[in-house]
């Protein structure tokens, strides 16, 4: 059990801080280490008008510098893009819009999605050659989850966890007991988390008011429905690695996510028993 | 739900209905840690506690469009060698499934410095679903049962919106321009 523990409503949702210290050095870690979070989201958030990704979607086929936050997440998502074969996809924003689990981009209707051909890249400016909307909900979160974690181990704290609702990294010698949340409200029990970091995504049919978010494919293949909880090493690819998972065909769902160097936890069997 | 499950349920029923009441709950910090830590520089702590009239209410209603339900609400002046340094202020928001206490730290001008959670407690039956219940209860006391709240230390699962503590400070910045700033 870490010596200062925290919670904060940030993305969202509540995210938890764990250190093993405590007084006026762990606090401020921790509060640095908020503040990155709510950095992150003020720079990522698709909700947010205010936000540099809202800026960009608003006018997608212009040049855009981007911030260096920016551009590792995007970085990190057209690489997952790529080697998931497409079903990790950013520029899905305008299908989100369209059926309304995100808001109108202020800017012309994007296309429902993309492809990587559609990135034009220059250094740290981008544009894109259709009018498509970028959306990192499906990884941002657990990017600003190994922020936060960078942030308090740099600050001299070597074990310790940071819990986003669901996306949750555990370093050092910290361990965490990992239940899940299912759809119908129940409580499984997972397992024990260190070293290392676990995400669940949940996959509605529909857009609700405890299951904001939604999953949607860029190709022909719907998404499975249910809860879907896949562990790696960083918090940033088992949050995208959730959304994979509720992708990929039942044949190919293991090997892939080995390939992409995460493993499936627990699928949503147990919720659909129930 | 499985046969196994349902006989379960109705063995377990005594100790599920005094425990669901409170599922999943956490303690996260006292009100003097949170004044530490939204005011690190503050030497002190006037207390500033509020009862809110009836027509205060109205209009923190009109500005926040948040009904302020209580008549008291916790205030405390953060002060530095006699410098004014901003609100402290302890609120409560019940939502359909949670009820938690948080501390708000405000500037003097009314800019958010930050909001820490205090307590938060889910007060949803989710256990009473729960796959693994017995195993909760092998070799413990009802007692040691009680205590299974904070063993549930992290969930995993379909994310808990917070909008209810956003419009909870919503309100508490409605407060601050209408009775603390005029006051």
């Amino acid at each position: 059990m870490a010596d200062t523990v925290r919670q904060r409503p940030l993305l969202g949702t509540f995210v938890e801080i764990g250190v093993d210290g405590a007084g006026p050095a762990a606090d401020a870690a921790v509060t640095a280490a908020f503040a990155e979070i709510a950095a992150i989201h003020d720079l990522l958030s698709f909700q947010s008008p205010d936000s540099a990704l809202s800026a960009f979607n608003r006018d997608p086929m212009a040049w855009h510098d981007l911030a260096p936050a920016f551009r590792r997440v995007l970085g990190l998502s057209m690489l997952l893009m790529w080697h998931s074969g497409g079903l990790f996809n950013p520029t899905v924003g305008g299908q989100l819009v369209a059926r309304g689990a995100l808001p109108p981009t202020g800017g012309p209707m994007p296309l429902p999605f993309g492809q990587l051909g559609d990135f034009d890249m220059n250094g740290n400016r981008l544009r894109l050659k259709r009018p498509l909307a970028l959306t990192f909900d499906g990884i941002a979160k657990g990017f600003a989850v190994d922020r936060a974690v960078a942030i308090v181990r740099r600050a001299g704290f070597t074990s310790g966890w940071v819990d986003a609702g669901g996306d949750m990294r555990a370093f050092g010698n910290s361990k965490l007991r990992v239940r899940r949340r299912e759809t119908n409200g129940s409580i499984t029990r997972l397992g024990e988390l260190s070293g290392g970091a676990v995400a669940t995504s949940v996959v509605a049919p529909q857009v609700d008011e405890r299951f904001p978010g939604l999953t949607v494919s860029a190709g022909d293949n719907a998404p499975a429905p249910g809860a879907w909880t896949v562990c790696a090493r960083y918090a940033w690819q088992a949050d995208a690695l959730t959304k994979v998972a509720a992708l990929a065909g039942d044949a190919d769902r293991a090997a892939l996510l080995n390939r992409l160097h995460g493993a499936l936890i627990a699928g949503p069997a147990v919720a659909g028993a129930a | 739900m499985n046969q196994f499950n349902r006989n379960f349920v109705f063995l377990a029923a005594l100790p599920t209905l005094a425990i669901s009441q409170s599922v999943y709950a956490k303690d996260y910090l006292s009100v003097a840690d949170a004044r530490k830590i939204l005011f690190p520089a503050a030497q002190t702590f006037l207390d500033h506690k509020l009862t809110i009239t009836k027509d205060q209410k109205k209009a923190i209603k009109d500005l926040s469009g948040v009904r302020q339900r209580w008549d008291d609400q916790l205030v405390w002046r953060a002060e530095a060698d006699g410098r004014f340094l901003g609100w402290l202020v302890v609120d409560e928001v019940v939502g359909k499934h949670e009820f938690i206490t948080y501390a708000v730290g405000i500037t003097p001008d009314g800019r958010v410095i930050g909001v820490e959670i205090l307590s938060y407690r889910e007060t949803h039956g989710y256990q009473i679903m729960e796959a693994d219940w017995r195993n909760q209860f092998k070799g413990k006391t009802i007692d040691g049962a009680f205590k299974l709240d904070e063993d549930i230390s992290n969930i995993s699962g379909a994310t808990l919106s917070c909008r209810n503590v956003t419009d909870g400070v919503k309100r508490v910045l409605a407060l601050h321009q209408l009775v603390l700033m005029d006051g």
